[in-house]
């Protein structure tokens, strides 16, 4: 099987956020490398089981950030995308504040501080390797 | 002859109920989840054996009253016959059923789907051309007839009881002459729609390419059925033809499908428990698939809550009420 996206129901966060940032991992991460074609939206949203807007909207807002190209019936192609410049305070300031409300609604949710913490780690590793 | 005609029949009916534990992925026999290894541990070959077994008696007491009846009993032996083997192999069922509900394990809960993000395109197989052979059929039957036309009786038959005699003619009209071929036509055309929204309108999995071939087939089977009707008024087959060719085509296709379905470890189609009800009906308005693999049983049930599965009922409660009209 090649690259995968999964998506759960149950977890409590919408299928379009689901959907959409887990293509994003798999882009940054260069999973899915520039040329890729993805699957059709219909076929995505069948595999998936949710509604075809929701995929439609998750491409869509993919493609505005540069990753896809999507052209009506040719499904969505994945793009060789530059690293924009930004703003070294600007961002650091929004991914902190981002990561602390995760982390703190994850512990809120019961998972242990020390678990958290190792999977921390790992991502770390993971960007720096 | 009734005598041979009667004893396929029974044969027939006997061979599907035989076939019926492996009408199921292996996950699954006789309704009950299962491991996949359970078929062939001693509980599963005893039970699917005591089944056939009982399928395998029933059988062979019908066998026996076909051949041994007096002629003047054999309308009752017609009747009881047939219902009692669907009786016992019904009860057969029930009884393996309860026997293997303790090693029954729990069904796959929908909790993650997954997708492989692969941009190929969702290519329908070779064999769904083949789809296309049966209007070859009835279009060939329709222009026999048109130059055969002076040839066929004033009137002749078109319906065959199960003791093989004729039990309603037609004369020998544009109506009557074409009809099976038109109502032929329809039925074919509602099975390749049926098979490209069992391929398209259904989740990527090695089940959903049995269901396409087994639709095909059964097409090409009524498309030869139905063109063999309409040209017998000048082409003559003897009756035993036209009744046990489509019931020995028919029986290939299971035993084909039946050993497609048992070679894959795959695992069934989770859908979500809450969009069942009575485990027979599937309405998820949230979910874009038209055709999902049922729980338990054998193949797909539409999704009643895409707006397309009533347009498939529709479509053939609209074939069944031209019955009246074309044959």
């Amino acid at each position: 099987m090649g690259v995968t996206i999964r998506y759960d129901p149950q977890s409590g966060v919408p299928a379009i956020r689901q959907i959409t940032d887990n293509l994003r991992i798999l882009l940054v991460e260069e999973r899915l490398k520039a040329g890729a074609q993805l699957p059709s939206m219909r076929r995505l949203a069948m595999e998936l089981g949710v509604h075809f807007g929701t995929v439609a909207e998750a491409y869509r807002e993919l493609a505005a950030e540069g990753w896809l190209d999507l052209q009506h019936g040719r499904g969505a192609t994945v793009l060789a995308r530059s690293t924009p410049s930004i703003r070294r305070k600007a961002w650091l300031d929004e991914f902190r504040d981002r990561l602390r409300g995760l982390i703190a609604q994850t512990r809120a949710d019961g998972a242990p501080g020390d678990e958290v913490a190792e999977e921390l780690v790992t991502a770390a590793k993971e960007i720096t390797r | 002859m009734i005598r041979f005609i009667q004893s396929f029949m029974c044969l027939f009916l006997g061979a599907l109920f035989y076939l019926i534990p492996n009408m199921t992925r292996r996950g699954i026999l006789f309704t009950v989840n299962v491991p996949p290894d359970f078929r062939e541990s001693p509980e599963g070959r005893q039970s699917v054996s005591s089944f056939r077994k009982l399928v395998g008696s029933v059988v062979l007491i019908d066998l026996l009253a076909i051949a041994f009846s007096p002629m003047d009993a054999m309308a009752p032996v017609m009747l009881i016959g047939p219902l009692l083997i669907v009786g016992t192999a019904a009860w057969g069922f029930v009884w393996q059923r309860r026997k293997i509900e303790p090693f029954a394990v729990a069904r796959t809960v929908w909790r993650v789907r997954q997708a492989e993000l692969s941009g190929e395109p969702d290519r329908i197989p070779w064999f769904a051309w083949v789809g296309t052979i049966p209007f070859a059929f009835l279009a060939a039957a329709a222009a026999f007839l048109y130059a055969s036309w002076d040839r066929i009786p004033a009137e002749f038959p078109v319906h065959w009881g199960a003791n093989g005699q004729p039990n309603r003619w037609q004369s020998r009209s544009v109506h009557g002459v074409y009809g099976p071929l038109f109502f032929a036509a329809e039925l074919c055309l509602f099975f390749v729609a049926l098979a490209l929204a069992g391929w398209y309108g259904a989740r990527r999995s090695y089940m959903r390419r049995v269901i396409l071939g087994t639709m095909v087939a059964v097409e090409c089977m009524l498309g030869l059925l139905f063109a063999g009707i309409a040209i017998n008024p000048v082409a003559r087959f003897p009756i035993w033809v036209i009744i046990l060719v489509p019931l020995a085509a028919m029986l290939i296709i299971v035993i084909v499908a039946v050993n497609r379905i048992q070679e894959t470890d795959e695992a069934a189609e989770p859908t979500p428990e809450e969009f069942w009800h009575a485990q027979l009906f599937y309405y998820n308005p949230g979910d874009p698939a038209l055709l999902v693999e049922k729980r338990t049983g054998t193949g797909y049930t539409l999704n009643f809550g895409n707006v397309w599965s009533w347009m498939l009922m529709a479509a053939l409660v609209a074939i069944i009420g031209t019955v009246p009209i074309l044959l």
